[in-house]
C-alpha cells in the first residue's frame, strides 16, 4: 500500500434533493481553476428539449466552451451524466453513464458510453450531470458523497498512477466497509503522454471482492480528464432499488422489467450466450464472413482467427456474475483471474484482467496480425491500468506497421524495433512506450491523424498513399469492422457525428449478408432510424445490448426483425413508467433527433459538420493495394462487370482497381446526399432551418449559426 | 437424435447443418447457429456435419457492436 495523502482543500454541504421520475433536476458544477463548486438548477424547457444524459451534456457544454476552444483551454468542460432510467436496478443494462467534451483527436464533440456505477451513484447523490471546467496542476479529487450529502475536492499526494492500483485504493479510502457504495472514475499515465486516454468507471464486484472497470474509450476523453488535473472522481451512494428512481409507476415498470429480464435469462443461454462470453462469439463469426479487420483492415479474415475466438476466451474467463450494474442480466463484462503478464511493471505477477471484448480482441490480435490470446489479453491489461483506448491503440499501431511494412517509416524512426505485423514484443514495447511518453510509442499515442502528419513532415513519408491507409476519420481511429463491401456500414462509419464509432449503427449483416438494403433509399433510411434510437440509449442512462443482443423468438418473423420492435415498444414503456411522460416507439425516435441534429450544429459551430468531414479513407470503402484487389479478384471483377457495366477484358488490376475506387467513392457521395436528404439536412450535411424548427432547437444562436454558415431555408 | 431449439428431431449420418435448416423449412436467413458450444456461420453450413446427440441452436441475427 503506497504511502498517500489526500488533503481537503474545499467542501460543499448541500441538502440531496429527492429524486423525482428518474431526474435530480439539478446538475453539480466544479471548477479546478478556482476550486468553485456550484449546484445548478435545470430549466423545465432544458428537461424537456434534451431528454438528459447525452442532451444534457451537450447542452452544458455547448453553454460552456466557444467555437475557438480547444481541447486543452480551461473553459473546455467534461461532462458525466446518467439520464432518466439510468440507476434502475430490475431493467437490464440501466446502469450507464455517458462522457462529453471537447477531446484532443477531433477537435469537436466526443462522447463515450460506459458502464459501472459512477453515473447511477451520481444521480442518487443529487446530481443529473456533473460538468467540471477549470484546469490545475495539482491532482485533485473530487468526492461526491450522496450518503452524507458533501461534496469535497482533495489535493491528493503518492497515490499510484495507474488505474488499477488506485482504483481500489480510493475505493477502499472511501468505503468505510462498504466497497460497492464507491464508484472511482480515473484514469493512468497513458493519458498524460498520449491523446488517446481513456477513463474507467468503476463497479464492485462483490464476489471477487474487488473493484472492476469499464473504460470510456474514445477520443481521447481521459486525455482531457488528465490535463485539467483530475487524478479521480468518486462517487458515493448507498442501497439501489426499483424505488430509488422513484417512478412515476412503480407496478409498470415492475412489469416491464420482468419481462424485459427474464427473456434475456431464459434467451441469452440458447443465443449468443453473453452471461457466459461477452461478445467474443462476434470474432469467428466476423471471420468467417470476411469482416474481421486483420493486418490493418487490408482483409477480413486469418486462418488462425479461431485462436482469438469464443472457444479459447470461454475457457479464459473466470465465471460467474459479471454484471457492470445491478441485476443486469446481460452480465457480459468478463474478466480473467490470476494472468501473469510477461512484460511491463506487472512482468511476474498475478492480476485481473477485465475484458477483453470483441473491440480489443479484433484491435489488439487480428488486425495487428497477433494471434495469441494471452498478447490480446496483456495489452488489454496494461491500456485499462494506463489509460488508453485499447481501439485507437489498435488501429493506430496496425497503421504503423503497415507503415513499416510498406518502407513508409523505418527502424531509425521506430527506435529499432521491427514493426511488422505479428511482431507481439513490439506492440507490447510500444503500449509501454506510450504510456511512458517515450520512444516511438510517443508519437503513436498522438493517435493516426497525427502520425500521418508526422511521418510525411519529419520522416518524408507518402501522405497520399497513408491518407489511403490511414484508418481515421475525423480524427478518430476506427472501430473493429470491414466496411469495404457494405455501403451502408460506410455510411455508418464516416456519417457518425463524433468519428467512425460503431454505436451510431452497425448495418453489416443488414446490408451485406442478408441484403435487406438493396437501394440508396433503404440505406439511407437505416442510416436515419438506427443512429436516432440508439441515440435514445444515450440520452436515459441505457446499455444497447439487450435491446438487440438477445431477441425474442418470434422477433424474425415480423416486419422489421432488425428493429427488434418489441423490445422497442418495452422501452417506450420503460420510459413511461419512470418519467411518467407517455412515450411511443416514435417519442423515443424524436427525443434522439433532437440531441442528434444539435450535435450535428455542434459540429459544425466548432468548425466540422458539413460533407467534407464527412469523408473516410479508401480502405474503408475498397482495396488500396493490388494484393488486396487480387486476393478477391473474383468479388471485384464481378461488380465491375455485373453492377457498373465495364468491359475489363484485358485491363491490368492496376486500371481495373483505378475504375473499382472511381465508382465506389461516387457510390460513398450518392449514400451521403441519400441520407442527408432523409435527415433534413442541407447536400453540404446541415440541418435545415425547417428541420431546427421541427425539432424544436430554433434557438437564436442555432439559428444565427445556420444562417452564417448559408442555410436559407 | 438432435434438439433443435428445443425439439427433438431425428438425425442420420451425415447430416449438413444445410440439411437440417432446409429440413425445419425456417424462411428465415439464418446467418449463424451455434453446434452446443460452436459457432457455425453460414459459408460453412454446406460443409459443417451435425453430429448425434447435438444441441442445435438458431441465431436469429447478429447485432454487432
Amino acid at each position: 500500500m503506497p504511502d498517500y495523502k489526500l488533503k481537503e482543500v474545499k467542501i460543499l454541504n448541500y441538502q440531496r434533493p429527492e429524486i423525482v421520475k428518474g431526474y435530480a433536476d439539478q446538475t453539480l458544477y466544479v471548477n479546478l481553476s478556482d476550486q468553485q463548486i456550484e449546484i445548478k438548477p435545470v430549466a423545465a424547457e432544458i428537461k424537456k428539449t434534451f431528454t438528459g444524459g447525452k442532451g444534457y451534456n451537450l447542452w452544458l457544454l455547448w453553454n460552456a466552451v466557444q467555437p475557438t476552444t480547444k481541447w486543452n483551454d480551461p473553459e473546455n468542460a467534461l461532462c458525466i451524466a446518467a439520464g432518466p432510467l439510468g440507476g434502475t436496478p430490475i431493467y437490464p443494462g440501466s446502469g450507464k453513464s455517458i462522457v462529453t467534451t471537447l477531446p484532443p483527436t477531433t477537435a469537436s464533440v466526443m462522447d463515450s458510453n460506459v458502464g459501472g456505477y459512477f453515473g447511477p451513484y451520481l444521480k442518487f447523490s443529487g446530481f443529473d450531470a456533473l460538468q467540471i471546467q477549470g484546469k490545475t496542476s495539482k491532482e485533485i479529487v473530487v468526492f461526491i458523497d450522496g450518503i452524507n450529502q458533501k461534496i469535497q475536492l482533495f489535493e491528493s499526494a503518492g497515490l499510484p498512477a495507474n488505474a488499477y492500483e488506485l482504483s481500489a485504493i480510493l475505493t477502499d479510502h472511501f468505503a468505510e466497509g462498504k466497497p460497492r457504495n464507491i464508484s472511482v472514475v480515473s484514469t493512468g499515465p497513458g493519458s498524460k503522454n498520449t491523446l488517446i486516454g481513456c477513463l474507467n468507471f468503476t463497479w464492485y464486484d462483490l464476489k471477487r471482492r474487488r473493484a472492476r472497470y469499464k473504460q470510456a474509450g474514445r477520443g481521447g476523453i481521459g486525455t482531457v480528464f488528465a490535463d485539467k488535473g483530475i487524478k479521480a472522481l468518486v462517487a458515493c451512494w448507498d442501497n439501489v432499488t426499483a424505488d430509488t428512481n422513484k417512478p412515476a409507476d412503480k407496478t409498470r415498470l415492475k412489469n416491464v422489467a420482468k419481462l424485459h429480464s427474464r427473456e434475456i435469462a431464459e434467451l441469452d443461454p440458447k443465443q449468443n450466450e453473453m452471461a457466459k462470453i461477452g461478445t467474443t462469439h462476434l470474432v469467428t463469426i466476423m471471420n468467417d464472413h470476411d469482416l474481421l479487420p486483420t493486418h490493418n483492415f487490408r482483409f477480413g479474415q486469418h486462418r488462425q482467427a479461431p485462436n482469438l475466438g469464443q472457444e479459447v476466451y470461454r475457457r479464459l474467463f473466470d465465471p460467474g456474475f459479471d454484471g457492470c450494474w445491478m441485476g443486469c442480466t446481460v452480465a457480459c463484462s468478463h474478466g480473467i483471474k490470476e494472468f501473469v503478464p510477461f512484460s511491463g511493471p506487472y512482468k511476474g505477477k498475478k492480476v485481473f484482467v477485465d475484458g477483453p471484448e470483441y473491440e480489443t480482441i479484433a484491435g489488439c490480435g487480428s488486425n495487428l496480425g497477433i494471434f495469441d490470446p494471452y498478447t490480446v489479453i496483456e495489452i488489454n491489461f496494461y491500456c485499462d491500468a494506463y489509460g488508453l483506448d485499447t481501439i485507437s491503440v489498435g488501429t493506430g499501431i496496425a497503421f504503423a506497421m503497415e507503415c513499416f511494412e510498406m518502407g513508409l517509416i523505418n527502424e531509425t524512426h521506430t527506435g529499432g524495433l521491427e514493426l511488422r505485423f505479428g511482431n507481439r514484443p513490439a506492440a507490447l514495447e510500444l503500449v509501454h512506450q506510450m504510456a511512458d511518453g517515450k520512444g516511438f510509442g510517443q508519437i503513436l499515442g498522438q493517435g493516426v491523424r497525427k502520425m500521418k502528419e508526422i511521418f510525411a513532415k519529419d520522416f518524408g513519408a507518402d501522405p497520399d498513399i497513408m491518407q489511403d491507409i490511414g484508418m481515421e476519420a475525423k480524427g478518430l481511429e476506427f472501430s473493429e469492422y470491414m466496411t469495404k463491401e457494405s455501403l451502408a456500414q460506410q455510411g455508418g462509419y464516416g456519417l457518425a457525428l463524433k468519428g467512425p464509432q460503431h454505436d451510431e449503427a452497425w448495418l453489416i449483416f443488414m446490408d451485406m449478408v442478408h441484403n435487406f438494403l438493396p437501394t440508396f433509399e433503404q440505406k439511407a433510411e437505416a442510416l436515419h432510424w438506427f443512429p436516432m434510437f440508439r441515440t435514445w440509449f444515450g440520452l436515459c442512462g441505457l446499455c444497447k445490448l439487450p435491446w438487440n443482443d438477445i431477441v425474442p423468438q418470434d422477433n424474425k418473423d415480423t416486419a422489421e426483425p432488425a428493429k427488434v420492435m418489441k423490445h422497442v415498444q418495452w422501452y417506450a414503456e420503460y420510459f413511461s413508467a419512470i418519467t411518467g411522460n407517455e412515450a411511443g416507439p416514435d417519442d423515443l425516435i424524436k427525443m434522439s433527433e433532437i440531441v442528434y441534429n444539435f450535435q450535428r450544429i455542434f459540429n459544425l459551430r466548432m468548425g466540422f459538420g458539413r460533407r467534407q468531414h464527412d469523408a473516410i479513407p479508401y480502405r474503408a470503402v475498397g482495396p488500396v493495394t493490388e494484393e488486396e484487389y487480387e486476393s478477391r479478384a473474383e468479388r471485384y471483377d464481378r461488380q465491375l462487370v455485373e453492377t457498373f457495366k465495364v468491359a475489363i477484358d484485358g485491363k491490368s488490376t492496376a486500371e481495373k482497381m483505378a475504375i473499382l475506387r472511381k465508382n465506389r467513392e461516387a457510390q460513398y457521395e450518392k449514400l451521403k446526399d441519400a441520407v442527408y436528404k432523409r435527415r433534413g439536412w442541407t447536400s453540404d450535411g446541415i440541418p435545415t432551418l425547417k428541420t431546427v424548427k421541427r425539432l424544436g432547437i430554433d434557438f437564436e444562436d442555432v439559428v444565427k449559426l445556420l444562417k452564417a454558415n448559408g442555410v436559407r431555408t | 437424435m438432435i434438439q433443435v431449439a428445443g425439439k427433438q428431431l431425428p438425425w442420420y449420418e451425415g447430416m449438413t447443418v444445410s440439411d437440417l435448416l432446409d429440413a425445419l423449412k425456417d424462411p428465415h436467413p439464418y446467418a449463424v447457429v451455434r453446434i452446443n458450444e460452436q459457432y457455425i456461420t453460414q459459408p460453412n453450413f454446406a460443409k459443417t456435419i451435425v453430429p448425434d446427440n447435438a444441441q442445435v441452436f438458431l441465431i436469429p441475427m447478429i447485432a454487432g457492436g
